[in-house]
């Protein structure tokens, strides 16, 4: 997939050639929902931001789509405003006035015919005006009930379709992907029908990031970790992914879909089947998401859910200084909601790398502190030629994937105190990858959508992982149907259940 | 975070460093490369500018070599920074007098981070001959300016005489933007190239660069018009479509900030193409540690002679300029 690269037979292309960027081909951007939060707030940012990297390809087109009396003026006026706002790089008038020759608006709303034909003509049109060579990506940025208006009126006027375009013609989906298994896929088989499959990219933002990237060279560039990864040296894994926030302004999403939906169901699962899967035969896009999807398939409930599927929803309480509301004070949420706002599950992989070690997961709103991490657990060395009293405060060997904030690595391993006793204690080695390679390191965004534009797959879950990962998630989402969440202080790591959890297995929770 | 040191000496700078590194609390950062800068008095302040910029996208240690006159007396004095005016990297300047100057890797070797690659900058005039510098021959990789050559062509000339793979010069990187987008122009053509020309200030080695360049990859004749520049200021391609039709690809840039680029019948369009700092400069050098085999063919086409590609070390020169050869 990666060799996908538009106009291999450029003769001023050369591979051996590597100042010269990924750039993708000529192609238009066409945002559904452009003035909503994600394309103001992410998108046009990151369009700004491949600009100005030069990333850009010479042919570019960025059409906004939405229901609004609009003229391009004021489409130019909004994108610069949160261009300005959220660019990553520095703003530049003769960048922005790159973008602003490329913007273009048509209003509309999603079931007027007329609209949707003055678009496939426009993009007729821009094969010629703006050389794009029929290619288009079409980002859906909409609420998840428009989709199939949207689809169908890009089937009616078949400006979805690769052959009549004559270039290619591909589509990004937000998450959510469903709310549950069946919708999922009827979802998938939606989008699959107006366009090839090989066209379709789901944006998991998580996947874009550096540090989630790096795991894959830590694990499959050294020989260092590859060996000890396994059953035989691994205790446990914990992922943990938590907020300090809380619903913001999602109240309407968020209470229906809750923790489990919101995070487990793809970021977790997606950090699991990073962290867990075998050797991709290649760095392709079809090699990684088949080790992944075969991943997610082998993953096991424990049959005690009681015990080992645990949620719950904060209660009021301080968080950095301030007082938190509970959940259920929260603006818009209905008085006696059980949606859960915290999620910790065991998982188990049935393979023979992983027979027997258990993945813990957990994610939360309001926690003490925003974090993304893996966390290997090694088991503890069969023997200790020392006193017992000289190891008490040697833990287990760690290593951390710190995917966000201050992304990096930390490797924890006993090392002798100073002094003339023998005495063990845990310490860190710290990779920080983030404080040293900010500058340079992309938002998730800016890389996911060149990616698109190049037809690179590989960021990008597949329906096969979706599918997969909704029927874990199924199985949870029923066992705890009709039970209530159990409560947590805001500004506390979850709640009891949680540790107790880990307690029941002689474990505890790292602290983040 | 800094400490200055007057006639010191190698180990207390050594020590310095040391220090410095435990108090900013830095000891266990991830330092990618040792990026050593040759450079006179007078152009120090835009070295450690540039070595900011480039250090905040790869972590690195900066050894900044002044040297002065060899008739001093011998003496060095040194400064350490450590997360402090250069920014959150780690620097040695080092000004070394008399004929220490001509020994200058006594101090810098015992400083170069344990088992990364070493990358040396000549911010001046390119020597002539790399491997009578003895901090050329120890680093992975070199980086010269020809543009601040007195004679530019000239020095260009001297770089594919001088050639190892892993030298290259910044007026090639300044190449980068132009070469990318006109590689962007032909994206999706499937057009036969013409002859081109490429116009620039009189003697600007980065227009021979792209030149050369052009001529490699499209095996057409290239020529060169002077122009009053800044630098680089059109390219122009004549290319034959499908149909046989002539099809013009031609990049403006007249005032060094914004290019506009025609191609065959489609609208004009202006993009963003402004002269780079050196800072950008040596970001995108230190980007890739490996050597550059588009930059040798470019130079060989550049200045007609051709270049040894053969992966090879370079073995130290001495010479001591205070004896006249005989």
């Amino acid at each position: 997939m990666t060799a996908e690269i538009v106009g291999s037979h450029n003769p001023l292309r050369d591979p051996r050639d590597r100042r010269l960027p990924r750039v993708p081909g000529p192609c238009a951007v066409v945002v559904f929902g452009v003035t909503g939060d994600l394309a103001r707030k992410k998108l046009i940012p990151a369009i700004y931001d491949l600009a100005n990297r030069g990333l850009l390809p010479p042919g570019f087109v960025l059409l906004g789509f939405a229901r609004r009396d609009w003229t391009v003026g004021d489409f130019e006026s909004l994108a610069r405003e949160s261009a300005q706002q959220h660019c990553r790089t520095e703003f530049k008038t003769e960048v922005w006035a790159r973008v602003a020759a490329s913007l273009k608006f048509l209003p509309g709303s999603f079931d007027d015919d007329a609209a949707f034909d003055a678009l496939h003509h426009e993009l007729d049109d821009m094969c010629h005006s703006h050389g794009i060579k029929g290619n288009a990506a079409f980002y859906l940025s909409i609420p998840p009930p428009a989709f199939p208006t949207v689809l169908k009126q890009m089937e009616r006027t078949g400006m979805a379709d690769n052959e009549k375009a004559g270039g290619w013609r591909r589509v990004v989906v937000e998450k959510p992907f469903g709310h549950d298994l069946s919708s999922a896929r009827e979802l998938n088989s939606l989008v699959d029908d107006v366009f090839t499959a090989d066209d379709v990219f789901r944006i998991d933002h998580y996947l874009g990031k550096e540090t989630v990237q790096n795991l894959l060279a830590l694990r499959f560039a050294n020989t260092l970790f590859e060996p000890i990864w396994n059953s035989h040296y691994v205790d446990s894994v914990q992922i943990t992914m938590a907020e300090d926030v809380g619903i913001g302004g999602r109240a309407a999403f968020y209470d229906a879909a809750g923790a489990a939906r919101d995070v487990l169901q793809n970021h977790l699962l997606q950090l699991l089947a990073l962290t867990a899967m075998e050797e991709p035969v290649s760095f392709d896009a079809e090699a990684i998401r088949t080790e992944k999807v075969k991943v997610l398939n082998a993953i096991s409930l424990p049959d005690d859910l009681e015990h080992y599927a645990i949620r719950g929803q904060y209660d009021q309480g301080w968080l950095a200084g301030a007082r938190a509301p509970a959940y259920l004070d929260e603006a818009n949420i209905p008085a006696g909601s059980t949606t859960e706002t915290y999620a910790a599950v065991r998982l188990g992989i049935e393979t023979r790398r992983w027979a027997g070690v258990p993945f813990y997961l957990r994610t939360g709103k309001r926690l003490p502190r925003r974090v993304t991490e893996i966390a290997v657990l090694f088991t503890t060395a069969p023997h200790l030629p020392f006193d017992a009293t000289d190891t008490v405060e040697l833990g287990q060997n760690q290593l951390v994937v710190r995917v966000q904030p201050d992304e990096g690595v930390t490797l924890r391993f006993g090392s002798k105190v100073p002094g003339s006793a023998m005495e063990v204690r845990d310490v860190s080695m710290d990779f920080l990858y983030g404080e040293a390679f900010t500058e340079s390191s992309p938002e998730a965004y800016e890389r996911l959508i060149l990616d698109v534009l190049i037809g690179d797959a590989t960021l990008f879950p597949r329906n096969l992982e979706v599918d997969a990962s909704w029927k874990v998630i199924d199985r949870l989402e029923e066992f705890w149907a009709n039970g209530q969440p159990e409560k947590y202080r805001a500004g506390e790591w979850g709640p009891r259940g949680a540790d107790e959890m880990l307690a029941r297995d002689g474990r505890v929770w790292r602290r983040p | 975070m800094a400490a200055t040191l007057w006639d010191t000496t190698g180990g207390d700078i050594i020590a310095a460093l040391l220090a410095e590194r435990r108090t900013a609390g830095a000891l266990a950062s991830g330092l990618a490369l040792t990026l050593v800068i040759v450079v006179d008095e007078r152009r120090v302040g835009e070295a450690e500018e540039a070595a900011t910029i480039a250090a905040a996208a790869h972590p690195c240690r900066v050894l900044i070599v002044v040297r002065h006159s060899i008739d001093a007396d011998v003496r060095l004095d040194a400064e350490v920074q450590v997360g402090g005016r250069l920014g959150a990297t780690e620097a040695v300047i080092m000004r070394m007098y008399g004929r220490l100057s001509l020994h200058a890797e006594s101090v810098v070797l015992p400083l170069l981070a344990p088992d990364a690659p070493v990358v040396a900058w000549w911010h001046g005039p390119p020597p002539i001959e790399i491997a009578t510098d003895a901090l050329g021959v120890l680093a992975n990789r070199r980086i010269t300016d020809c543009a601040l050559a007195p004679d530019p062509v000239a020095a260009l000339r001297q770089r594919a005489t001088d050639f190892v793979p892993g030298d290259t010069d910044l007026a090639w990187t300044r190449a980068t933007p132009w070469r990318s987008l006109l590689a962007s122009a032909f994206d999706g053509l499937d057009n036969r190239p013409g002859e081109a020309t490429v116009k620039a200030e009189a003697g600007n080695p980065s227009a021979a660069l792209l030149a050369g360049w052009l001529t490699c990859r499209l095996g057409v004749p290239v020529s060169g018009e002077d122009s009053p520049g800044p630098g680089i200021t059109s390219v122009a391609l004549q290319t034959t479509d499908e149909a046989g039709e002539d099809y013009k690809i031609a990049l403006d840039r007249p005032s060094g900030i914004t290019a506009t680029l025609h191609r065959g019948s489609e609208d004009p369009r202006s993009l963003p193409l402004p002269r780079r700092g050196y800072g950008d400069l040596l970001a995108e050098e230190l980007r890739r540690m490996d050597t550059d085999p588009v930059y040798a063919e470019a130079l060989s086409m550049a200045t007609g002679s051709s270049v040894n590609e053969q992966p090879r070390s370079r073995v130290l020169i001495w010479r001591d300029p205070a004896v006249v050869a005989p």
